[in-house]
């Protein structure tokens, strides 16, 4: 299974997930794959299936909760939504982004 | 928290399973949908759908990994299938199951005892504070104590917070319609004090109830409150009528509460400035002390020492030779029990552990028979630890459920300990509390290294290219010293078991035969209450002649005679003598143990008359009778009769005059060779004097006769311990009786175990060699040879392990020394017919392998290749 272009980076499919929980509430995994493709523009391409050992990951760490519910089409679905750990977490998440992509940024133009 | 998710998660897994699914199912029926929406056909959608999730079941493993504890998640699937494993074959789970829960409830029961006899503190508070205080002048035995000596240590001494002290009597209570017979405890003052104990109804003695004279107090036991008084709260204040007394009850002891003996049903203040208790020769009280906190025994010790050091240049008439000793009361109360019990118990383990030789050596064979499910794991992946993991597991699931069962077991033991060794010292205490619980589990996980440790290791050794390459069947067999080897430790330490047992059996046949020197049988013995306050004296000495003469009033009866302990049951009770007359001061001292027995009692015992004449009473003078032991150490050559006997330590009591000799009799316990002895014939009665009735016919069917006699004469008395002597010389011995029936029950299950273990081995060496023996067969050996090659290897290992066990059994013998009578602990012939009696089971067990070896079809084994 060699990379394949867009995929996204290892590690930021959480920081993906949190802020869009953050902004949109209560989501199911099929919605929050929808939402980073449209967001991105479909720049970022999230290999559908492996959303949700992240997902289960960041639930059992406390970052999420998860709830079973209906969805509009009276389908059974996994509701998940932010906790406030996990509110913190997202907030190191950004901020290590910021620092990760400041310092690719600067070996780009300065290297 | 998480952890504690996925631990559930793991014991709820098919949940998990389900509900993964039907969260990724949503997603690709919404993607199918959506892509449908978009102008797919239905089933094209669905296949995309599919495409675009990725592999569906490798992102389900993944997801689900993320909600359980991964290694916890091995452990249980590890068990579960150990279980499905050991389901497939019951007969070999409940064999081994059943074994290991003998092995181990066994075990646990035997831990019981030793743990609540042997290892915990006296049921006190700081109970090894509590030391055990023993005085004994210039060589002769250990005394009882003198009141005022008792009160001069406690008062003098710098180490201890208090010394005290009681005795005990049998007493008749009369409040009620028929005498009732209590054991009554005179105690010193601070008794409770020394114990940390407060009664758990009342209060304890007043100082004026602890004075001569003061108003009569008494404690009554737990037992008693609640047999007699139903347990009524409002006991106090109720009186008791002792002699002729009443008492006031003041409180009622904890029912834990067991000193001065378990049976002990009152407890009263002993004066200690009563006219009476100012004697220093006086030999009255058990002495307990309590030593300040910090305070070693030897540093207690060498304070006492010097406490009497200062009491013998004060009183040097009766405290010059005396010299004072404490122990710990744990190890005055136990140690005598000590030997026993870790015999027991190291022979219980030595089951355990041939038990678990057994169970490895089928685990072995199970293994063996496993290579191609354990070789195809392995060629598919499987680490060899994970395969090992799982023998292990089905190891400790048997071992687990074993111990469980075994807990039944020990249940039920710990009540046999009390129904067979009801002396036992501590016995009350003894019980199943989570300690036995955990000791059993960790025995679990013991035998589960013990038994599965080795099969797995081994069982997972095999390279399996090289077995895959030959297909089993047409595999010959390497030797396999291993499964011998395991038969020949279990024989080995089957022997050593069975040598153990054999020796106190034969020590123990050895006591049946012995000449007593008195005739046993057809004696009733009985005893009858009365108070040291009424012993000695004229009195007492017409009160016993009027006894004795109704016993033999009544028919059936031949002879009566009182003594102040039964013939046979061991005791002891040394006394150092002078002779007034003809002996040199340069002589050795005379030590003898005395006895006091009423006239009658050579002639009820059947002990003969070697010389002179039997007792006889007078009044103004006193005589004694010694055996034969006593005029050969002591008085040979010269004329034993008519010489006086004085005992320095009474000086006091006039010298008594040999009247004659007897024949040697062994009455301080049959074990015990007979010494010098001297009885005085004395019939005063005093607590604790027995009665003894030689009767025609059985001896208990006279006992309610003579109940009602007694009755007639003495209505405000109490007749108690009515027995056989016989019977009371075997309970004396019941300790000697337990040990050498556990050990033998041990040793038979441990033969049986390794007999079976070498039946097993040799089934499945027969077995894994069938193409061997058929291919010889078909060559033209004889099936003769064939049963002999199989037997001998039988034969060989057993005799192999009958060396060892030997060599295990000298190791182990002088364990017993001490614990026998008649036999040495190397007695050759004890051992060559243990070896015998292991070698012809060996043999029994071996042959029925061998003969079906040697009846395999050559044609049909080839055939089955």
């Amino acid at each position: 299974m060699g990379a394949k272009k867009n995929d996204i980076l290892q590690g930021t499919l959480a920081l993906l997930v949190l802020k869009t929980l953050a902004s949109h509430g209560q989501m199911h995994g099929y919605a929050i794959t929808e939402h980073i493709q449209h967001v991105s523009a479909r720049l970022l391409r999230v290999e559908e299936g492996s959303l949700y050992p992240a997902l289960h990951r960041m639930e059992q760490a406390g970052w999420v909760r998860a709830e079973w519910g209906t969805t509009g089409k009276n389908r059974e679905a996994r509701f998940y939504s932010l906790t406030a750990k996990g509110r913190k977490q997202l907030l190191q998440e950004q901020e290590s982004w910021a620092r990760l992509t400041e310092g690719v940024e600067r070996v780009i133009r300065y290297a | 928290m998480a952890w504690y998710h996925r631990l559930r998660n793991v014991l709820t897994g098919d949940r998990i399973q389900r509900d993964i699914d039907r969260e990724l199912s949503f997603h690709v029926a919404e993607r199918a949908d959506e892509l449908e929406a978009g102008g797919m056909s239905g089933d094209e959608a669905l296949r995309s759908a599919r495409r675009q999730f990725g592999n569906f079941t490798r992102q389900m493993e993944r997801t689900r990994d993320m909600d359980v504890a991964g290694w916890l998640d091995a452990v249980v699937r590890n068990f579960r299938q150990a279980a499905r494993t050991l389901k497939k074959t019951p007969a070999f789970t409940i064999t081994v199951v059943l074994t290991l829960a003998l092995g181990i409830g066994a075990n646990s029961a035997v831990f019981s005892a030793i743990y609540a006899v042997l290892l915990r503190a006296l049921p006190f508070p700081d109970g090894d504070q509590l030391m055990q205080l023993h005085q004994s002048s210039r060589g002769s035995p250990e005394t009882l104590v003198a009141p005022v000596r008792l009160e001069e240590w406690n008062r003098m001494n710098s180490t201890f917070q208090a010394i005290t002290g009681y005795y005990s009597q049998d007493d008749s209570e009369l409040s009620g319609e028929l005498p009732e017979k209590l054991k009554r405890a005179f105690v010193a003052p601070r008794f409770l004090h020394v114990w940390w104990i407060s009664p758990a109804v009342g209060r304890d003695f007043s100082p004026e109830e602890e004075h001569f004279g003061g108003p009569n107090a008494i404690l009554i036991s737990d037992r008693f409150w609640r047999r007699r008084f139903g347990a009524d709260p409002s006991i106090l204040g109720k009186r008791l009528r002792l002699g002729a007394s009443a008492f006031a009850i003041v409180g009622v002891m904890p029912a834990s509460f067991l000193f001065a003996g378990r049976d002990v049903d009152l407890w009263s203040p002993s004066p200690m400035d009563a006219p009476y208790a100012q004697s220093r020769a006086a030999t009255w009280f058990t002495t307990i002390g309590r030593l300040k906190p910090g305070v070693t025994v030897a540093q207690g010790r060498a304070n006492l020492a010097t406490v009497q050091a200062n009491l013998a240049r004060q009183y040097p008439k009766t405290d010059a030779g005396l010299t004072v000793d404490i122990r710990p009361l744990k190890e005055a109360t136990v140690g005598g029990v000590r030997r026993s019990l870790w015999i027991v118990f190291g022979s219980v383990s030595l089951l355990l552990l041939i038990a678990c030789t057994n169970i490895a050596a089928l685990l072995l064979s199970r293994a063996a028979q496993r290579q191609h499910e354990i070789s195809v794991r392995l060629s598919l992946g499987a680490s060899r630890a994970s395969v090992a993991a799982q023998l292990l597991t089905e190891a400790f699931v048997l071992a687990l459920a074993g111990a469980l069962l075994g807990l039944i077991v020990a249940a039920g033991a710990s009540a046999a300990f009390h129904a067979l060794a009801a002396n036992l010292p501590r016995i009350e205490e003894i019980g199943l509390d989570w300690r036995i619980v955990l000791y059993s589990l960790a025995c679990a996980v013991a035998a589960t290294l013990l038994c599965g440790l080795f099969p797995a290791i081994r069982g997972t050794r095999r390279n399996l290219s090289g077995f895959m390459a030959q297909a089993s069947r047409t595999q010959v067999s390497a030797r396999n010293p291993i499964h011998l080897l395991l038969v020949g430790v279990q024989v080995a330490l089957a022997v050593t078991l069975l040598a153990g047992a054999g020796f106190l059996l034969r020590s123990f046949q050895a006591l049946g035969r012995v000449e007593p020197g008195f005739d046993p049988s057809h004696v009733l013995t009985f005893q009858i209450s009365s108070t040291w306050a009424e012993a000695g004296g004229q009195g007492s000495k017409q009160r016993t002649d009027r006894l004795l003469d109704s016993l033999r009033s009544i028919a059936g009866v031949e002879g009566a005679a009182t003594s102040m302990a039964p013939p046979g049951v061991p005791t002891q009770y040394q006394t150092e003598l002078n002779v007034t007359e003809g002996r040199a001061e340069t002589d050795p001292k005379i030590i003898a143990e005395s006895r006091y027995v009423s006239p009658g009692y050579f002639a009820t015992m059947r002990i003969p008359l070697l010389a002179g004449e039997p007792c006889r009473e007078e009044l103004n003078s006193r005589s004694a009778v010694v055996n034969r032991s006593f005029a050969n150490a002591y008085l040979a050559g010269s004329a034993a009769i008519g010489r006086h006997l004085q005992q320095p330590s009474r000086p006091n009591v006039p010298a008594g005059e040999i009247r004659g000799i007897v024949g040697d009799a062994r009455e301080s316990g049959i074990d015990h060779l007979p010494g010098p002895v001297v009885y005085w014939c004395s019939g005063a009665s005093q607590p604790g004097t027995f009665f003894l009735a030689r009767t025609r016919g059985e001896p208990m069917t006279l006992a309610e006769t003579v109940r009602r006699k007694i009755r007639e004469i003495e209505p405000r008395r109490s007749v108690f311990d009515v027995s056989a002597l016989e019977d009371h010389i075997s309970n004396a011995f019941a300790e000697n009786r337990l040990r050498t029936f556990l050990l033998a029950l041990f040793a038979i299950t441990a033969v049986t175990l390794a007999c079976v273990g070498l039946y097993g081995t040799l089934t499945y060496l027969v077995n894994v060699r069938r193409r061997e023996v058929g291919l010889r067969l078909a060559l033209g050996a004889l099936r003769g040879q064939i049963v002999t090659h199989f037997l001998l290897q039988g034969l060989g290992v057993s005799f192999l392990g009958c060396c060892a066990g030997v060599g295990l059994a000298a190791v182990f013998a002088p364990l017993l020394s001490g614990m026998l009578y008649g036999v040495s602990p190397s007695d050759t012939t004890t051992l060559a017919s243990v070896v015998v009696i292991v070698l012809a089971v060996a043999a029994i067990a071996s042959l029925f392998p061998s003969v079906r070896a040697a009846r395999l079809e050559p044609m049909q084994v080839l055939r089955d290749e």
